[in-house]
């Protein structure tokens, strides 16, 4: 797994799953039993028995907040071939959105998943849109064979930080 | 104690007119919407209700997601009743008042009260039941009135469709002699989800049961704790100085002539220490306890003023009894028996005392609340002397022992 170069960071970038505000993450239209932690999680992503699957229909919409301001540079998206998602848009610093104004806004990046992506390649994306970023929406909208239900073994975001004020590394100023 | 918004759908159309529930259909419903309301802000105070209605002209929000019960209670005033029931565009506008609400990290929640028919298809609601699954909107029914065919049936499928881990109930109440918010009060759109019960919903319950709370010491731990905490440990109190006051008592019984007064003392001092004590405690509680006492004190007193002979004999059978388990306490008894046969001396001039009319009158006018002109007491008095005049070696009366 580690090997293949599909999974390789690209240069300069980190995985920013340490940044993941896990409190505010929430998924509409997932599976009780197959929930966003098995894509995202460190060590449930990895393991292919572990997926998310959506519920009443195909389309899934995740909202992912971060710790702190970041820059997003590709994701990677993994999945099987039939069910696994293709067409992907995201939306950044868009909060609490649903089904229903996922097409009142245009969306920050459009990406079409190819079975290579659904393997492990990661996707570009708008470098320049995805600067100041604080929460990203991730609205799957169909998948690859049309079924009634999508299924998503591993999402990874990669990215750098943009230097922000860490609020636990304050420190009170000592009386002297 | 979830966070929740929740849009109550009214149905408020020609159907509800009937009277097969009391008093009307409507006016059980506006009953049941009341006590959701404040059942839903007094779970949790950032709660927010919101009331639409299904009927007349059209689909009508009557009030925005609040938490002001006032506001909600005022816009249930006035309500008219008229057309039919559209329930896919209440469930629907009730799910945009949703969306629009203020505080997102609310859950979403809608109650329908279906009375009427439903018009639409089966299919229709199962497609209206999956987009709400999929914005993860629960929904509660309260099917009443109407019996139509296939009306349960249609209910039933959008709750399978709604339904994401028993997060949506519905509830079925047949007309009858219940109310519509007594029945409901037990289901789980009242209590939430297996919570248990707000307080409100076990206040309610227990109002509805009637009357008696059916609580210890007849307050309720959820009003007033302290109050039940102090209660409980002074009972527990009592009791173990009443077990330990009437080993005492058994004791001295044994031991002198005077085990009914002292019964009868450590009875009084039993009373005043609680009296001091439990000073906060409930009136009712005392009360019962002092009827108690009461009663044991008058068996006590009633032992004493019995006929004199009897009396002595069986106390002496007693001592006999209990002498014959210990030596030390025999010698006691005999002592007691020799202060007992001078006592008969004394006792005569006591009762020559009692004899002693303006005496014993002289003593009842010094005491508080007895007035010697009262008929009670002057007849009090003259059986009081014919008695004295019959026993010689009487006994003499409890009060009179305290002289020793």
């Amino acid at each position: 797994m580690s090997g293949e170069s599909a999974s390789a960071i690209p240069k300069g970038q980190v995985d920013l799953l340490d940044f993941i505000d896990w409190s505010g993450v929430e998924c509409l239209n997932q599976s009780s039993t197959h929930s966003l932690p098995n894509a995202l999680k460190q060590g449930y992503r990895e393991d292919d028995g572990l997926h998310l699957e959506s519920d009443a229909d195909e389309q899934l919409l995740l909202y992912i907040p971060f710790t702190q301001v970041i820059k997003l540079h590709s994701i990677i998206v993994k999945g099987p071939e039939d069910e696994g998602p293709k067409t992907v848009k995201l939306f950044s610093n868009k909060e609490h959105m649903g089904f229903s104004n996922v097409n009142d806004y245009p969306p920050s990046d459009t990406a079409v998943l190819s079975t290579d992506n659904l393997k492990g390649k990661p996707v570009l994306v708008k470098y320049v849109k995805f600067q100041n970023v604080r929460s990203l929406t991730i609205f799957i909208e169909d998948n690859q064979s049309g079924s009634e239900i999508t299924k998503v073994q591993k999402i990874m975001l990669y990215g750098s930080t943009v230097e922000t004020t860490d609020m636990k590394g304050l420190k009170k100023i000592e009386d002297h | 104690m979830v966070l929740e918004a929740t849009m109550i759908c009214i149905d408020n159309s020609e159907w509800m007119r009937n009277g097969d529930y009391s008093p009307s259909r409507f006016q059980a419903q506006a009953d049941a919407v009341n006590l959701i309301c404040g059942a839903k802000t007094q779970s949790n105070p950032e709660n927010t209700v919101g009331v639409l209605t299904m009927a007349g002209k059209g689909v009508r929000v009557l009030v925005t997601p609040t938490s002001d019960l006032g506001k909600i209670l005022a816009c249930m005033h006035g309500l008219e009743i008229g057309g039919d029931m559209n329930l896919a565009a209440g469930i629907q506008v009730a799910q945009l008042a949703l969306k629009h609400r203020q505080n997102k990290k609310q859950q979403q929640r809608i109650i329908v009260f279906a009375g009427s028919p439903v018009k639409h298809e089966k299919k229709v609601l199962e497609m209206i039941g999956r987009k709400l699954k999929k914005n993860s909107v629960a929904l509660d029914i309260v099917n009443f009135g109407e019996e139509d065919e296939g009306k349960t049936e249609k209910l039933e499928a959008l709750l399978a469709a709604v339904n994401n881990n028993d997060t949506s109930h519905i509830v079925h109440v047949p007309a009858g002699p219940n109310a519509l918010s007594d029945v409901l009060i037990s289901t789980p759109i009242f209590t939430g989800d297996g919570e248990g019960g707000s307080g409100f919903a076990a206040a309610a319950a227990a109002a509805a049961a009637g009357g008696v709370s059916g609580f210890e010491f007849g307050v309720d731990p959820n009003l007033d704790p302290e109050l039940a905490l102090a209660l409980r440990v002074s009972m527990e109190e009592e009791r173990a100085r009443q077990e330990a006051a009437a080993k005492k008592a058994a004791e001295e019984a044994s031991k002198q002539e005077k085990g009914g007064e002292q019964q009868a003392s450590s009875q009084d001092a039993t009373m005043t220490e609680r009296a001091s004590a439990s000073a906060s405690e409930a009136e009712t509680k005392t009360s019962d306890m002092m009827d108690d006492e009461n009663a044991l004190l008058q068996q006590a007193l009633a032992m004493s003023m019995d006929d004199p002979a009897i009396n002595q004999e069986a106390k002496d059978t007693d001592m006999s009894e209990a002498a014959s388990d210990d030596p030390e306490l025999a010698l006691a008894l005999q002592m007691s028996v020799s202060d007992s046969s001078k006592d008969s001396s004394s006792q005569s001039d006591m009762s020559k005392l009692l004899a002693d009319q303006s005496f014993v009158s002289s003593i009842l006018a010094s005491l508080p609340g007895v007035d010697t002109n009262d008929p009670s007491v002057k007849d009090l008095m003259a059986s009081m002397q014919n008695q004295s005049e019959q026993k010689d070696d009487d006994k003499k009366p409890p009060s009179e022992e305290e002289k020793k």
